[in-house]
């Protein structure tokens, strides 16, 4: 039993494309908790992008909703895209400008003030070790700054609730440190956060609460450690095998 | 306003970083203006200047061969390059030499042939009038046959077109020979002029009206041509750029996250639109001012900017349109950068040849012209030809701004219809 405000409420979503002939969901419902690290994890293909492009407003499900709420009163439709940050696993930026230029762009987008965007870009590309390279294309880029460009950019407008899918795939291990500590430290502030990864060690170290999704459907969801204790294992990868099976998934 | 001026900038720099397209866009347009006018100057002369440069090489004796010269040149319809050295065997490949697309040969007998012509004609007629006159007594001299050369790459019926001129001039001196033997026959020596006049000069007049608003002459020349349909073909390259640019952000991801913040697409595509037609508006400023101040200096001929400014405007603002929406359709359409550039080129190219940029469309067979109607780039180019040579009205741009907006219209809904089945919009 999960305690504390609920931010997000996940009721019997399904999604089925127009195209496919099985769900892509089916009957999922989550709660997801205010100022939670929350884990969506599943291996390839379970429908972890599906729920979370439909939880970011993306796609919309077949049936079901979605509610969110902030300090337990539900947030109007107009409002839910200014709460919400989401950076997606691509590289969903502009390769030919800086980072400076796409900070720029993607705040006025978020609806920033030229001021407030300024002190904000600058604050950013200065924490997450960008501000040497500020001025240059991004294009020209590492991996591990290019995820920290892209993570700049979902947070810019310090979103209430923030969507991750993938943040840390492909880069080194000092970037990747540095992603985790800063959204550690914006949960601390308050920030709803909700991941997805393949990286078990990473997210049994992050995540406070799980849902695991396989085939569409919610396999577990709840505390982890709760989880661990239900299924007597003692790490999150042995979970994760013991709910989803060592068979090969493409 | 910030947000608008944000996503201005992000497309302006997006453009200025695209080196490839800026190439394409703005040093191609003046290139080809700079080339094709040069390539396609004496052709344009040769259709719209009224002198034809014709070498008249004239072997005659007598006194009717320099007559015939002097009709043609007189009429000026024709630049004389009169010779009288060149033997008829090497005429052929003198014509060749001296740049010449047409020639005549008047043979030695020429007059001699024409006045033996005249005796026998009025000789028949003083017999069948019963009249007595004076009998031919000078040697009978066969007809003369004059000789048209004509290179191989001049249209049939334009070459008939200048032998029929010659035929005419021919006419005149012929019938004035006869008259004027048949006057002596009768002993009426120098009373034939009346006669003359009536009988050459008083035939029946042929009026020229120009089908133009204004009565204006003006005719396409190679300037007036190329400068508005290297323009447009620059403009509608702009698939390039503007292509590969928007399949980068559907790909990406980009479009994708716009739709999880507080923003419309349509501000996105506003400001691509936008950005790209003031490239194209740029475009056009740099290609005409070429037309207006550098191709003069060359010995081209020099734009006439049109009178009508707002139609002008009109007709840029509506190519531009048809070449940003065409740019959307293919960058929403390809799957891929290599996808939209090429097709993208590949069809405009293929658009610009039947549209009548490569080869104007009345040079085109029928049957082509008719296709011309099914290119955007026909109808761009056409606004223009309104303008600059029939002073183009309302009303005579009515067609093309019907075409160019349903055109648009395809395009914008192809657009909208493909990234909303992609869930972006």
């Amino acid at each position: 039993m999960m305690e504390g405000k609920v931010c997000i409420q996940v009721q019997n979503v399904s999604k089925r494309y127009k195209t496919a002939t099985e769900d892509s969901l089916t009957g999922v419902c989550i709660d997801i908790l205010q100022s939670d690290v929350f884990g969506l994890l599943g291996p390839n293909g379970a429908g972890k992008t599906t729920l979370i492009s439909i939880l970011c407003g993306i796609i919309r499900p077949s049936s079901g909703q979605v509610r969110y709420f902030l300090d337990g009163v539900p947030v109007p439709a107009g409002e839910q895209k200014s709460r919400i940050g989401f950076v997606p696993q691509e590289y969903a930026f502009y390769q030919e400008l800086t980072p400076r230029q796409n900070l720029d762009y993607f705040g006025a987008m978020y609806n920033l003030s030229k001021d407030t965007l300024t002190q904000r870009r600058e604050h950013l590309l200065e924490v997450l070790g960008l501000q040497k390279a500020a001025d240059k294309k991004v294009g020209t880029f590492s991996g591990g700054m290019k995820r920290r460009v892209n993570l700049a950019i979902g947070i810019i407008h310090q979103p209430d609730i923030l969507f991750l899918d993938e943040p840390t795939v492909g880069v080194d291990v000092q970037s990747r440190n540095a992603i985790i500590r800063y959204l550690q430290n914006i949960n601390q502030t308050g920030t709803t956060i909700i991941y997805t990864s393949h990286h078990m060690a990473e997210a049994e170290e992050f995540c406070k609460h799980i849902a695991l999704i396989d085939h569409g459907k919610l396999m577990a969801a709840g505390e982890l450690d709760s989880l661990k204790k239900q299924h007597s294992v003692a790490s999150l990868q042995s979970l994760f095998i013991n709910l989803t099976g060592e068979a090969y998934r493409d | 306003m910030f947000k608008i001026y944000s996503s201005l900038r992000k497309e302006f720099l997006l453009l200025i970083n695209d080196k490839v397209g800026l190439i394409l866009m703005f040093l191609m347009p003046l290139l080809l203006v700079f080339i094709i006018t040069i390539i396609q100057d004496s052709a344009y002369k040769m259709v719209n200047e009224n002198q034809i440069p014709l070498l008249v090489v004239n072997h005659d004796k007598g006194d009717q061969g320099p007559k015939l010269v002097s009709l043609l040149d007189s009429s000026g319809l024709f630049k004389i390059d009169a010779q009288d050295q060149i033997p008829q065997a090497s005429l052929r490949a003198e014509l060749l030499a001296r740049g010449k697309m047409v020639a005549l040969y008047i043979p030695e007998s020429f007059s001699a042939g024409l006045e033996s012509n005249a005796a026998e004609v009025s000789s028949i007629l003083m017999d069948d009038l019963g009249l007595e006159g004076d009998t031919a007594t000078g040697q009978k001299v066969a007809l003369p046959r004059l000789s048209f050369y004509n290179d191989p790459v001049l249209q049939e019926n334009y070459s008939y077109s200048i032998m029929s001129i010659i035929q005419s001039y021919m006419s005149v001196i012929e019938n004035s020979m006869m008259i004027e033997r048949m006057y002596e026959n009768m002993d009426l020596q120098g009373q034939s002029e009346k006669l003359k006049k009536k009988m050459i000069s008083n035939r029946v007049a042929i009026d020229q009206i120009i089908a133009s608003n204004n009565n204006s002459t003006a005719i396409p020349n190679s300037t007036q041509h190329n400068v508005p349909a290297w323009t447009i073909f620059a403009m509608f390259f702009m698939v390039v750029s503007l292509g590969s640019n928007i399949v980068k952000e559907r790909v990406n991801g980009s479009f994708l996250r716009l739709k999880t913040m507080p923003t419309s697409f349509m501000l996105v595509m506003f400001s691509k639109m936008a950005v790209y037609v003031a490239v194209a508006v740029a475009q056009v400023t740099l290609t005409f001012s070429m037309g207006v101040w550098i191709l003069p200096k060359l010995g081209l001929p020099r734009l006439s900017v049109p009178d009508n400014f707002v139609a002008l405007a009109a007709v840029i603002f509506i190519s531009s349109m048809a070449a940003v929406s065409y740019a959307l359709m293919i960058g929403a359409i390809a799957k891929t950068e290599q996808q939209a550039n090429g097709f993208g080129a590949i069809s405009i190219i293929i658009f610009g040849a039947i549209g009548g940029i490569l080869v104007p469309t009345f040079v085109m067979p029928g049957f082509m012209q008719f296709a011309s109607n099914f290119s955007p780039l026909h109808w761009c180019l056409e606004g223009f030809y309104v303008l600059f040579l029939k002073a183009g009205s309302w009303k005579e741009l009515r067609s093309v701004f019907c075409f160019l907006g349903i055109f648009i219209l395809i395009c914008q809904l192809g657009t909208y219809f493909k990234l909303r089945l992609e869930r972006i919009i």
